[in-house]
């Protein structure tokens, strides 16, 4: 019972991480019908930011909030750089393009910055815990809960409460009408990249916290997570976005510590496997999202 | 009728040669430049070709996009390598392996043969994965399956030692039992180029690329896109599992993360940036590739030194570095999607281009026969009830709230032409959305004579005889209008039974003769129309259901298209539904007319008993002339 609460704990603090991640790529590919296979590079660079402010003998508490602009900057680059030239192209071409910057992204840091793994310091609180009862509960998870929920809060207030969140809410149910109504796709496109990064950037300062150290192909695990979780969640909905972030958490959590240890190492691979198979069966991911193809 | 053995058999294979002739002199050729040093590069570029068409073979005729093709070859790279390897070697590396595998010892050709057959299983079985995801061309959940493939074989090779060799050791041959000859390579580029574009032009490539081109319109014309889909994917892994073996037996070794990410962005882009719908692109993607990658490295480590350049490349140092060739790759890939898409080639075949050529050297193909004159329009022929009518009982259907069909039904007798009509949003798309399969029914069903068909699947329908056409125009764009007929005939051949349209005549027949080799996607919006037309009518359907066949056409068009469908219609001996809002239209083609209006049959009867009914008047004539 006690192990399974610690699960739970441990599977909440690692999937709020992967939801803010998730909800960044749903956001992205409301507007656009983009699969951002890019979107860890916003976390590469917020960890090459972290690194120089960090050598620098740099406050976390000032390096956390640079990490966020950076990731919204680069975000709002890569925007201007690459997606907007393949607005409405077919879904192969935008796969293929948001591939394409994460390895020119990765490719760039490992000839003009270093290939090596560099490491730099981490807050001296993130491995501290405390104890409830017989839990072991991390300070750092408990920030990060904290956080995520501040932050989903202020999304959703976004979302729900301004202009700017109607017309991305409704850019993302139809495109084509929403630009009828007078929607801007391109602020409502910008819009949504800004607030994909700053969820990234969140969601970096946490990743690179715990992690310590950044290399250039740091971005594909993140990447992959927030790409995963999303795709659970069944991509267009950003409700979904979230609980398959909390979802993929908890179920690596759960794997790790119920599986024997001679395939524990596999977990990742479980994972793309229970995946692959939830798409097998449940193409639509785990929350239905309508939409019909006008015939 | 088909294959045409010249165009579909021998100008591949004659082509394939070609290709594979020039491509080869020219590695040669560098290679007798640069001596040895040159060897190895140009033995590399040759193993990624076969690779690299391999890929082709699924994702340029599916338009799906695989990332795992390389898990796949590392399946059959280090099935190739556990049969392959010497009992002595392994006892080094791999002692314990599961099976007894320590003990086995193939020939080299053996061990290709098992590592294709065991990479074929695992295929199979992702096949049925990807087909039950529902993948079509740029489908997200398939791509994301074979991205799963890729790391869960990356997962496994790295964990299991005992087969593997794990992570750092790996698998490797003796010194000196690796290949030494590059004759197995050459012959497996050859085969691989002749089997990719055999398979392009065969049935089962026509059909995956007209899915790959509009999935919806080919189920519509009695394609199964998931059998053409899962063929190309075997048939692909074939090549790639042989490529792969011959790499690792070339390379003497084996390592995870040999057919990982990094090899997969590299044979995707040379894939891109030659034209994947193209098996000539693939290659030339391959040349160009690894003549820009070498460029690139050598730039990068000598700067312009290696041109032989006295200049001072000093403040350029910044740029060039070592491994500039993998910022090259990422570029390629970006630049490419970005500026060009389609690749260097688009889908240019050599052998296609040669097909032209020859026959533009023989005589003009005279323009076919009109089909046989038939009784005048509007002349209310006693019909022959012989064959089974449609029939559409209580269809329901419902869309969330919204109840769009509420309890419609309707018969079409062979060989009549009947209309239904209503104002927008009557449920007039919806109800032959539901009897060509596209749409579920909430209750009710519909049958062709005997049979029941309204839990059949779209192309089940289709190839039962229910045809239709598209309100919003559903061509297959990339492919000629000769192309588009065809393939409804190559489907009606196998599944139709009778006798069928010749392509030509109905071509002619649609006003098409003239622009009978132009791409579906360049044709004005009325020959798109009369194309639909015709590449229904190759079906030989028993009824052809016709989605506002005049929506956006002038009057003269409209007199015309009438003429034209009852022509065709009665040419290929099917009934008609037609569905059209515009009353003038629907008088003059239908002998019967349905009115829907709010899901519900209305009103029946002839053209001017429907006219004079006054619940008629009340919904359509009433809104019509109010507005």
């Amino acid at each position: 019972m006690t192990e399974l609460a610690q699960n739970l704990i441990d599977g909440l603090g690692r999937g709020s991480i992967y939801a803010l991640l998730a909800l960044g790529v749903a956001v992205v590919f409301g507007v656009m019908h983009l699969l951002n296979f890019a979107h860890g590079e916003l976390i590469t660079v917020g960890g090459y930011v972290a690194l120089w402010t960090l050598g620098g003998n740099w406050s976390w508490y000032l390096v956390a909030p640079l990490i966020v602009v950076s990731a919204i900057l680069t975000s709002l680059v890569i925007e201007r750089v690459a997606f907007s030239r393949v607005r409405g192209s077919s879904d192969f071409t935008l796969l293929l393009t948001s591939f394409g910057v994460h390895f020119v992204v990765s490719a760039m840091f490992l000839l003009y910055v270093s290939a090596s793994v560099k490491p730099f310091a981490r807050p001296t609180w993130v491995t501290n815990t405390y104890s409830v009862g017989s839990l072991n509960i991390e300070v750092f998870d408990t920030v990060v809960i904290v956080v995520t929920v501040l932050t989903l809060i202020g999304t959703t207030l976004l979302l729900q409460r301004t202009m700017f969140g109607l017309s991305l809410r409704a850019a993302a149910a139809d495109f084509d009408t929403a630009r009828l109504m007078g929607v801007r796709s391109d602020t409502v496109i910008r819009g949504a990249f800004a607030l994909s990064g700053l969820l990234a950037g969140i969601a970096g300062v946490f990743w690179l916290m715990r992690a310590g150290s950044i290399n250039p192909t740091a971005g594909i695990n993140p990447m992959l997570k927030g790409v995963l979780a999303a795709l659970i969640g069944g991509l267009g909905s950003l409700r979904g976005a979230v609980i398959g972030g909390l979802a993929l958490g908890l179920a690596e959590v759960l794997l790790r510590s119920r599986l024997p240890d001679s395939v524990a190492s596999l977990t990742e691979g479980v994972v793309f496997l229970l995946i692959a198979l939830l798409f097998i069966f449940r193409p639509q991911g785990l929350i239905t999202v309508a939409h019909a193809e006008r015939v | 009728m088909f294959p045409r053995f010249g165009r579909d058999v021998g100008f591949p294979i004659l082509g394939s040669a070609v290709l594979f002739t020039v491509f080869l002199a020219g590695a040669l050729f560098y290679q007798s430049t640069q001596g040895r040093a040159a060897e190895r590069l140009v033995t590399v570029m040759l193993i990624d070709a076969i690779i690299v068409i391999g890929i082709q073979i699924y994702v340029g005729n599916t338009g799906v996009l695989s990332f795992g093709h390389i898990g796949f070859g590392a399946i059959a790279g280090y099935a190739f390598a556990v049969l392959a390897i010497s009992p002595a070697e392994k006892l080094k590396r791999i002692p314990d392996a599961p099976f007894g595998l320590d003990e086995v010892l193939l020939n080299p050709g053996l061990a290709i043969a098992v590592a294709i057959g065991v990479t074929l299983v695992v295929a199979l079985v992702v096949g049925i994965g990807l087909a039950r995801s529902g993948a079509e061309s740029g489908a997200v959940a398939a791509t994301v399956i074979t991205l799963a493939l890729l790391f869960v074989a990356h997962e496994v090779a790295r964990n299991w030692p005992d087969l593997t060799g794990g992570d750092r050791a790996g698998l490797s041959f003796k010194v000196g039992a690796a290949l030494d000859s590059r004759l197995p390579i050459y012959a497996c580029l050859l085969a691989a180029l002749i089997v990719a574009r055999l398979y392009a032009q065969s049935r089962s490539g026509k059909l995956a690329v007209a899915a790959r081109e509009d999935n919806l319109a080919a189920r519509a014309m009695g394609v199964n896109p998931l059998v053409q889909q899962t063929a190309a994917l075997l048939i692909s892994v074939v090549v790639v599992s042989a490529g792969s073996a011959l790499r690792v037996f070339e390379n003497g070794s084996i390592l995870p993360d040999d057919f990982f990410f990094r090899y997969t962005l590299l044979t995707l882009t040379m894939l891109i940036v030659g034209g994947r719908n193209s098996v000539t692109g693939a290659l030339v993607g391959v040349a160009v590739m690894t003549v820009g990658r070498e460029l690139a490295r050598r730039l990068g480590q000598d700067g312009f030194e290696m041109f032989g350049l006295g200049l001072d490349d000093g403040p350029l140092d910044w740029i060039f570095r070592e491994n500039l060739q993998t910022v090259f790759l990422g570029l390629a890939m970006l630049g490419f999607m970005i500026f060009r898409s389609d690749g260097l080639l688009g889908d240019w075949e050599l052998d296609a281009w040669l097909w032209r050529r020859w026959q533009r050297r023989r005589p003009e193909e005279p323009m076919p026969e009109p089909l046989a004159e038939i009784a005048p329009v509007g002349l209310h022929v006693e019909v022959d009830r012989r064959g089974p009518a449609l029939e559409v009982h209580d269809l329901a259907v419902d869309f969330g709230g919204f109840r769009a069909l509420d309890g419609a039904g309707l018969t079409v007798a062979p060989d009549e032409v009947v209309g239904l009509i209503g104002p927008n949003g009557a449920g007039k798309t919806t109800l032959v959305n539901v009897i060509t399969g596209i749409v579920e029914p909430t209750a009710g069903r519909f049958t062709v004579g005997e049979r029941d068909l309204s839990a059949e699947p779209s192309h089940e329908i289709a190839r039962a005889g229910l045809v239709r056409t598209f309100q919003n125009l559903r061509l297959f764009g990339a492919l000629t209008v000769r192309q588009n007929v065809e393939l409804a005939s190559r489907v009606a051949a196998r599944h139709r039974p009778g006798s069928h349209p010749p392509v030509e005549t109905l071509i002619a027949e649609a006003g098409l003769w003239q622009v009978r080799d132009r791409r579906a996607r360049e044709l004005d919006y009325g020959s798109a129309r009369r194309l639909e037309l015709a590449r229904a009518a190759a079906m030989a359907p028993d009824f052809l259901l016709l989605d506002e066949p005049t929506s956006g056409m002038s009057d003269t068009e409209s007199t015309e298209m009438i003429r034209r469908v009852r022509h065709m219609a009665a040419a290929v001996d099917a009934g008609v539904l037609v569905i059209d809002h515009d009353l003038n239209f629907i008088t003059g083609i239908s002998d019967r007319i349905y009115v829907l209006d709010q899901g519900r049959v209305i009103s029946v009867g002839t053209p001017d008993e429907v006219q004079a009914d006054p619940a008629v008047r009340a919904v359509y004539l009433g809104t019509e002339r109010s507005g």
